[in-house]
């Protein structure tokens, strides 16, 4: 094992292999607030990438309901079960990484799912936590509450996945950081499967190798956003690169959002593999089990969230999201323009921070009729 | 105290005999006994098989490197060999009380391989699975493969028979069975078998061909020279594995070989395995 640092727990930890960053690192930033489960981008992903022989249950994207939906059944609180209660001490995690922890003969702390585990995707959804009592009425925060966390591979920087695979058939591209399972390679030994904490790893019986999202990297490679992005109605996602603290830049709307503002936040960090999908967490769950699942930056990144429409950078850059098909990895405000730029600062698209309102005249004299609402 | 020393001198010396000259009259084989015959056996359950001494080879666990395998399964596989002088095959004869041949998510099949030194040389590279420079050659077996060629079909309802499909978009009315975008459009969604690694699926032979110079570095070989064929027996498995004799065997009638053993049913997969160290084995003196 080898001493890295891991930004997100603020500290050095075990890894199988040395401390290799990519040239730069895919990352992307989900609203959990906007999400409303309507599950294009699954389906963008499994008419893309995985409708084939032995892909049928494979969802390299998918939404959950949170607490109650888990897509493989139960994946994180299993192995929150299997790792034992660990301590945050200010932003420094002081517990064990799935790496510290792994077991006598492994290389990282897993567990492996059953196929019956693969049976539900759909359950939980849209079960909230807790009862609702007769009379009950709407108060914030919500009494009883879910939310909906869509999930991809997260392309870690310290992949779970990748320490695992005895053979090396899996790889993390120098290039950009996305993590791929060679398919010429792979022998299915499904120890990846085991290893990976975010069950983002299939083993495919038809072929009998392991295959995973790629991040729809020859859409990236062409400065396109991968397809579960582009097609997400709610206009929750947004796809770009991530700089390591030291090398934030305010231009660069993932730095700005997880660096900068601290408002978006990786999930389960305290795992160790430094997850490179940052998630604006949702204002109205509770923050204990929040800050579970994102970290203790949770209390920060709601507060900031809450305030965002007060704020024009930052509810300018919330308004980015969605607007176009291309990678942006540059941004400015200027008034109430918002503009997505290239690396060299030419203009990928421009949003204003409000959309115009247009009124029109109950009746059309060009036409000499009385508009109606027509369904 | 000296007549304890002396006994395990004794005792000693008689493994080193056994060792050296295949063990005394009666006494189980210390070394894999390669028989001669013209043909060699057709299967598994071949009766020319009767005609080959059983060696017993004790499974160890892999626990050298990880991924390891923590609990020992398989403790036994009985091994005859024979050739035909070109040839060499082998019947591996292990208790395994489930059939695991079906390849799904959590599950993993049953296999077995033979491993022997590439090239002649006075030692032997490390018997898990060579060491970098020095090779070793495997053929390996595995159920999941026998399962495919003795008829299942290439459809998920064959590993899932309640399952239900929609619709997969390479059999859309608008692609010709059998035509060139079909097949293109079908390879697109199994990238796997686009790139020649056919782990699952239509296969030719149940046995595979494989290098290794040290743990992770295991690799198909250019040239699939290896065959068999496995079948349940009452208590487990029994697996034919043929192929060319190796260098050291054919120049000196002498060499090394190792074996290993999966059992699907207890999560053994490629590292974590029940295997031997290297195993002496000779070809039988005479024509």
């Amino acid at each position: 094992m080898a001493r890295v640092y891991n930004w997100q727990i603020r500290r050095e930890m075990s890894y199988w292999y040395g401390e290799s960053r990519p040239a730069r690192q895919f990352a992307a930033v989900f609203d959990i607030n906007k999400c409303i489960a309507c599950q294009t981008c699954t389906l963008a992903c499994k008419t893309t990438w995985t409708s084939g022989k032995g892909q049928e249950y494979m969802l390299w994207n998918n939404v959950e309901s949170k607490p109650y939906g888990f897509y493989p059944l139960g994946w994180d609180v299993n192995l929150l079960d299997k790792l034992g209660p660990q301590r945050w001490s200010g932003g420094r995690f002081e517990g064990r990484t799935l790496f510290e922890a792994a077991e006598a003969g492994e290389r990282v702390l897993g567990w492996r799912p059953e196929e019956i585990d693969y049976a539900n995707p759909n359950v939980g959804e849209d079960d909230c936590a807790g009862a609702i009592e007769n009379g009950a009425h709407l108060q914030v925060p919500h009494m009883a509450w879910f939310y909906y966390l869509a999930r991809i591979c997260n392309h870690c920087t310290y992949p779970g996945c990748l320490a695992s695979c005895p053979r090396g058939s899996i790889y993390k591209r120098p290039e950009d950081g996305i993590v791929l399972v060679d398919q010429g390679r792979c022998r299915g030994y499904q120890e990846c499967v085991k290893a990976c904490p975010y069950k983002k790893v299939f083993f495919n019986p038809m072929t009998g190798t392991s295959e995973k999202c790629i991040a729809c990297f020859p859409k990236l490679e062409t400065g396109l956003q991968p397809q579960c992005f582009v097609n997400c109605i709610g206009k929750i996602r947004m796809a770009g690169w991530v700089s390591r603290p030291s090398e934030a830049r305010e231009d660069n709307p993932i730095d700005y959002l997880v660096h900068v503002r601290k408002l978006a936040l990786p999930l389960f960090p305290q795992w160790g593999l430094e997850p490179n999908v940052y998630y604006i967490p949702p204002i109205h769950a509770p923050r204990r089990y929040l800050e579970q699942m994102f970290g203790p930056g949770v209390e920060q990144a709601i507060d900031t969230y809450r305030k965002a429409h007060r704020d024009k950078d930052l509810a300018g850059l919330l308004e980015l999201f969605g607007s176009t098909e291309k990678v942006v990895p540059r941004w400015k405000r200027k008034g109430e323009l918002i503009f997505g730029q290239d690396e060299k600062g030419r203009e990928i698209v421009r949003v204003p921070m409000t959309e115009p309102v247009v009124i029109r005249s109950r009746f059309d004299v060009a036409h000499g009729v009385v508009r109606t609402n027509c369904p | 105290m000296n007549a304890v020393l002396i006994r395990c001198g004794v005792v000693a010396l008689l493994l080193l005999f056994a060792a050296s000259c295949g063990g005394p009259p009666g006494a189980p084989p210390s070394e894999v006994i390669v028989a001669r015959t013209a043909d060699l056996p057709q299967g598994p359950a071949d009766a020319a098989w009767r005609h080959a001494p059983v060696y017993r080879a004790e499974l160890l666990l892999q626990d050298m490197v990880e991924p390891r395998l923590i609990e020992a399964s398989t403790s036994l596989v009985s091994v005859r060999a024979m050739t035909d002088g070109s040839e060499i095959a082998f019947q591996l004869d292990w208790k395994d009380d489930t059939r695991d041949d079906l390849p799904s998510p959590g599950r993993f099949s049953d296999a077995c391989a033979v491993q022997l030194p590439v090239g002649i040389s006075a030692d032997v590279p490390a018997p898990q699975m060579g060491e970098p420079g020095r090779a070793v050659e495997i053929s390996f077996w595995r159920a999941t493969w026998q399962a495919s060629l003795d008829g299942r079909p290439d459809d998920i309802r064959a590993i899932h028979p309640g399952a239900t499909v929609d619709h997969y978009p390479f059999e859309a009315a608008g692609l010709e069975p059998g035509s060139k975008d079909r097949a293109a459009m079908r390879a697109r969604y199994s990238p796997a078998r686009a790139l020649g690694n056919v782990m699952e699926g239509p296969r030719e032979r149940a046995v595979e061909d494989l290098l290794a110079e040290g743990p992770g570095s295991l690799t198909r070989a250019e040239s699939q020279r290896s065959d068999g064929s496995g079948r349940r027996s009452d208590d487990g498995w029994q697996v034919m594995i043929r192929r060319p004799l190796s260098e050291a065997l054919t120049a000196n009638g002498r060499g090394q070989i190792a074996f290993a053993v999966w059992q699907g049913a207890a999560g053994e997969v490629g590292a974590r395995k029940m295997r031997t160290g290297w195993v002496p084995i000779a070809i039988e003196e005479g024509s």
